[in-house]
């Protein structure tokens, strides 16, 4: 049982809100799609790798057998699954206090949502609502989500670079080099595991993989 | 609005830099509590010496040393704290700084097997129970130079002895030949005879400290002390004194609500926590690397240049920020010391205060919305890291609803002193460093979070794993996070100036973390009548 | 679509568990021993048991980014005065965030992970009726909900090219670092060297291995 995958935490919250209320932010979440600032503030934090907002109908459930019994629910529910750098208990305060605006937005109209500020209920809620994940994978467990846009970076400017000095004297290499250097100023941190995001992550680490254990 | 803290519930460390008084020298001592109903005299016979935060309104209102006291989750335990007020304390406390070591870093050098013996003990569960820390100065008595801390470690020495069935003075702090193992001392550096700002690395410390409502300290102090608004960061308008319960438990935070806090509130209210940390300097490691890096920078000064982009200051205290090459740094340094002559001299005007203050001010007032691509101040540095000052909005302005939004719930008021003296600058070895005392209502969201994720790791600053160039543990490095690139300006031709293979320079030699009441908790305890019933 | 940022699927899955439980269970002598577990908890410890990072079958999986599973019990009451839900079912709830479309993808796990995937979904809903990569496609489908919204905070490039990003970032930086000061024409056959060595334009490799969490072994030459 881990929320961790490396650098990324797994998110999981499943919550309930009336229909109507579900439809409103629906609607909200589709208007948000077509206005590019809607999410400076998340894209600015530059915390998350991937994240999905899913509002189901009761009718959305899965059915696909007569065997199966059909879902019967008084709610919409609100499915959140997201991939961040660090954990929620180190992260809480920097989304909260970023992005209030937008959190409040995203669980619009849930049942007892308390709204981000203050801090502490909203964290409360969250944790209360909160599934964790059996089987977590990440394809770079090394890398953080801002990590992977800048390699992405250094990727297509040494791959140009590369093209551009074959047959160079060595003055004129020298020279693209310099330059490519610069442009890569902000890119030549490196990348190893993760610092230990809690005591408890890092002692079934330890109890899985003895070996990798430092 | 505003709050109106108790000053004289607060103990006396939390508000006031006693540095800024006059007090240059420190002593640090820790007990053992072994019977609690005897150390619950002790502490009710102490009372009236603790140093409270009552403003002194003039010299004559300075005591000649100050005393106060915190203690540990398992000393509160010894001293019959109730179980059920122990358990509503934060983890990170009970747990103490030693079971905490792999999210601190203390790892490789810096783990508990190279701490002092006094930290050095085995299990997680260290025997310190109790710190008593007493700050006070050289003073001039009958032609002999006095340290004022030996007068107030003996009036405590004296009060100990009359309950020393209550607790035992632990000994065990490594020092150099002929220091007393049983407390830890800790000094301004001395130049000339003067008591200056300095640490062993030459650096000049202590400059920012964080503003918030209710500190007592004049309204000027919110200029780079306080939280940005978003305005000039020059003026008043660009800061905001940061709420006091990021600082004192029972009071507002700038989540608006009360922190995390013990129970009974009363117990909690105007206290806060503590870290006391013991660093080693290895001074020779640091002047070398310095050198033999300096050859990758162009033009004059390159030593002077690389030490300033390791720590986004000159070593006479200049921002690069505000002054990026070592002539304006160097001439800033010089109007300032001017200043502060002419506003010392008897009888110096108002004019002459108020220059002086003006120039001070610039060693805080800036941030790093000007130099986001960080060519004046590396992404890196020790500075921007610990106080990230507007950086983390990365240029674009209004992306989050707060100011400041990453980096308000993340200050630290530090006091602490250098300890020991570099007596051979060309060997690391010695017992010089610096005592770290920081105080903050959370350990884990303040003091943790920015040694784990700003000092040694540096994803929030898109550095990968990097570290703190000056406090970074490299000892345990899987290859590539001893780096640091001092970036260049983007539009210029200069490349970026990497630093590769950086040693270690700031070692842990121990410390634990402590929960400091208030005076009203103080009289609770000795009274043995705390109950969160 | 709501499902997609860019070249980027986010894929929501609710797969149902059977109610009840198997009546046996044989160890491994052979010997009859009752199993007190439901499917769900069988499912979950099945989870519970794959191989993390490298050794995870997802990481077989092409263009997998992140991916998760856990077993949905059922819904959280909120307290009074809110109603009270619950679910006639348990839920596999298997999420995955990946380049490109969703066939091609599905088609790649089945190809990859199909031992790992029978025995994960073994006791859902009639997966007995999946048998081949094109049944397993249209199992999932029927078992995918619509995302509201898909945020993308990341890249949407294919997952080799992610991983030669990080590899060459990594050996780019380290090559950076060890030339600085070095004379151009020093300069010029160090890099020749580190070019031929690390072929930035070859995303097969060398590259970084997914999922990858100790540098010492993150490094694959590739075919």
């Amino acid at each position: 049982m881990s929320n961790i995958a490396g650098k990324s935490y797994a998110m999981n919250t499943i919550s309930p809100l009336p229909w109507h209320k579900a439809l409103v932010l629906k609607l909200l979440f589709f208007i948000a799609r077509f206005r590019t600032t809607s999410f400076n503030g998340l894209l600015t934090l530059s915390l998350i790798h991937y994240a999905r907002w899913a509002i189901l109908r009761p009718g959305d459930f899965p059915h696909l057998d007569p065997s199966q019994p059909k879902e019967d629910l008084k709610y919409h529910y609100e499915f959140f699954f997201s991939n961040f750098n660090g954990s929620w208990d180190q992260y809480v305060d920097s989304f909260s206090s970023a992005i209030p605006g937008g959190l409040d937005l995203f669980w619009r109209g849930n049942v007892k949502y308390p709204k981000s500020v203050p801090f502490r209920p909203f964290h409360n809620y969250i944790t209360f609502n909160q599934y964790w994940t059996s089987h977590y994978y990440n394809a770079y467990p090394m890398a953080a989500s801002n990590d992977v846009k800048s390699a992405e970076h250094l990727r297509k400017e040494l791959v140009d670079f590369t093209r551009k000095v074959e047959g160079a004297s060595p003055e004129a290499f020298k020279e693209q080099y310099d330059q490519l250097l610069l442009s890569l100023q902000y890119d030549l941190s490196t990348m190893a595991p993760t610092p230990v995001v809690s005591l408890a992550a890092a002692a079934i680490d330890g109890r899985e993989r003895p070996d990798a254990a430092c | 609005m505003s709050n109106k803290l108790d000053l004289r519930d607060v103990q006396g460390s939390l508000l006031k830099a006693y540095g800024r008084y006059g007090f240059p020298k420190s002593r640090y001592v820790f007990y053992r509590v072994n019977d609690g109903s005897q150390a619950r005299k002790l502490i009710t016979a102490l009372l009236p010496l603790i140093t409270n935060s009552a403003v002194w309104k003039g010299p004559e209102q300075i005591p000649d040393s100050t005393l106060n006291i915190a203690f540990t989750y398992e000393g509160l335990k010894q001293l019959g704290v109730p179980e059920k007020s122990l358990h509503s304390f934060p983890p990170e406390f009970s747990m103490g700084m030693k079971a905490r070591r792999d999210i601190v870093g203390d790892v490789g050098v810096n783990a508990p097997a190279c701490w002092d013996p006094i930290w050095n003990t085995d299990g997680l569960v260290q025997p310190v129970h109790m710190i008593l820390w007493i700050n006070g100065r050289l003073v001039e008595r009958d032609g002999q130079q006095v340290n004022t801390v030996d007068a107030g470690y003996q009036r405590l020495c004296e009060l100990v002895a009359k309950h020393s069935a209550g607790v035992e003075q632990l000994s065990g702090h490594v020092g150099d030949e002929g220091d007393d193992p049983s407390y830890q001392d800790g000094s301004a550096i001395y130049v000339n005879g003067m008591p200056t700002a300095k640490e062993h690395f030459g650096y000049t410390d202590g400059i920012s400290e964080p503003y918030f409502d209710g500190c007592g300290s004049h309204s000027s102090r919110v200029i780079g002390g306080g939280k940005p608004t978003g305005g000039d960061p020059k003026t008043k308008a660009g800061w905001a004194p940061l709420a006091t319960g990021e600082f004192v438990l029972g009071h507002r935070d700038e989540a608006g609500e009360y922190p995390a806090a013990p129970i009974p509130s009363v117990f909690a209210k105007n206290g806060t926590f503590m870290v006391y940390r013991k660093l080693h300097q290895n001074v020779a490691t640091f002047q070398a690397y310095v050198e033999r890096m300096s050859a990758a920078i162009p033009g004059e000064h390159a030593a002077e240049i690389l030490s300033a982009k390791f720590v986004g200051r000159w070593k006479n205290g200049a921002p690069l920020a505000t002054y990026p090459t070592k002539e304006s740094a160097d001439q800033f340094a010089a109007e300032l010391n001017q200043a502060r002559l002419e506003a010392k001299q008897p009888g110096a005007g108002k004019a002459a205060q108020e220059r002086y203050e003006k120039l001070r001010l610039e060693l805080v007032a800036f941030d790093f919305r000007d130099d986001i691509d960080g060519s004046r101040c590396p992404l890196g540095a020790h500075i921007r890291r610990v106080n990230p000052r507007g950086s983390l909005e990365f240029g674009k302005t209004g992306a989050f609803n707060t100011p400041g939004a990453l980096i308000n719930r993340r200050r630290i008021i530090r006091r602490g002193l250098p300890y020991g003296e570099v007596r051979d600058r060309s060997s690391d070895q010695g017992n010089h460093g610096v005592i770290i005392v920081a105080l903050n209502a959370s350990i884990e969201r303040q003091f943790e979070f920015v040694q784990q994720q700003w000092i040694n790791y540096g994803n929030d600053f898109k550095l990968g794993n990097d570290q703190d160039p000056i406090l970074g543990n490299r000892s345990v490095n899987e290859s590539g996070n001893d780096r640091m690139t001092i970036q260049a300006d983007p539009r210029g031709k200069q490349p970026p100036v990497l630093c590769g293979d950086m040693p270690t320079f700031v070692e842990t030699r121990g410390g634990d973390y402590f929960f400091v009441p208030s005076l009203t908790a103080l009289r609770m305890m000795g009274d043995g009548i705390v109950d969160p019933t | 679509m709501p499902n997609i940022a860019g070249n980027a699927y986010g894929l929501t899955t609710l797969c149902p568990i059977k109610n009840g439980g198997p009546p046996h269970r044989l160890d491994e002598d052979g010997a009859t021993l009752p199993d007190n577990r439901s499917f769900g908890a069988i499912l979950r410890d099945r989870l519970e048991d794959l191989p993390c990072d490298e050794r995870s079958p997802m990481a077989r999986v092409p263009n997998t980014y992140l991916c998760r599973f856990f077993v949905l019990d059922d819904l959280i009451y909120q307290g009074k005065p809110a109603e009270e839900d619950h679910l006639k079912s348990k839920y596999l709830v298997f999420t995955s965030n990946f380049h490109g479309d969703l066939e091609t993808y599905l088609h790649g796990m089945w190809e990859h992970a199909a031992d790992a995937v029978r025995r994960i979904w073994e006791h859902c809903v009639a997966f007995d009726r999946v048998t081949d990569a094109g049944s397993f496609v249209d199992y999932i489908k029927k078992c995918q909900v619509e995302t509201t919204f898909y945020f993308m905070g990341s890249t949407d490039v294919s997952l080799a090219e992610q991983l030669k990003g990080l590899y060459l970032k990594q050996e780019f930086s380290k090559f950076a670092f060890a030339n600085q000061g070095k004379s151009a024409a020093e300069l010029q056959a160090a890099f020749a060297e580190f070019a031929a060595r690390t072929r930035p334009d070859n995303v097969q490799g060398p590259t970084w291995r997914p999922g990858a969490s100790q540098l010492k072994d993150a490094v694959v030459e590739g075919p």
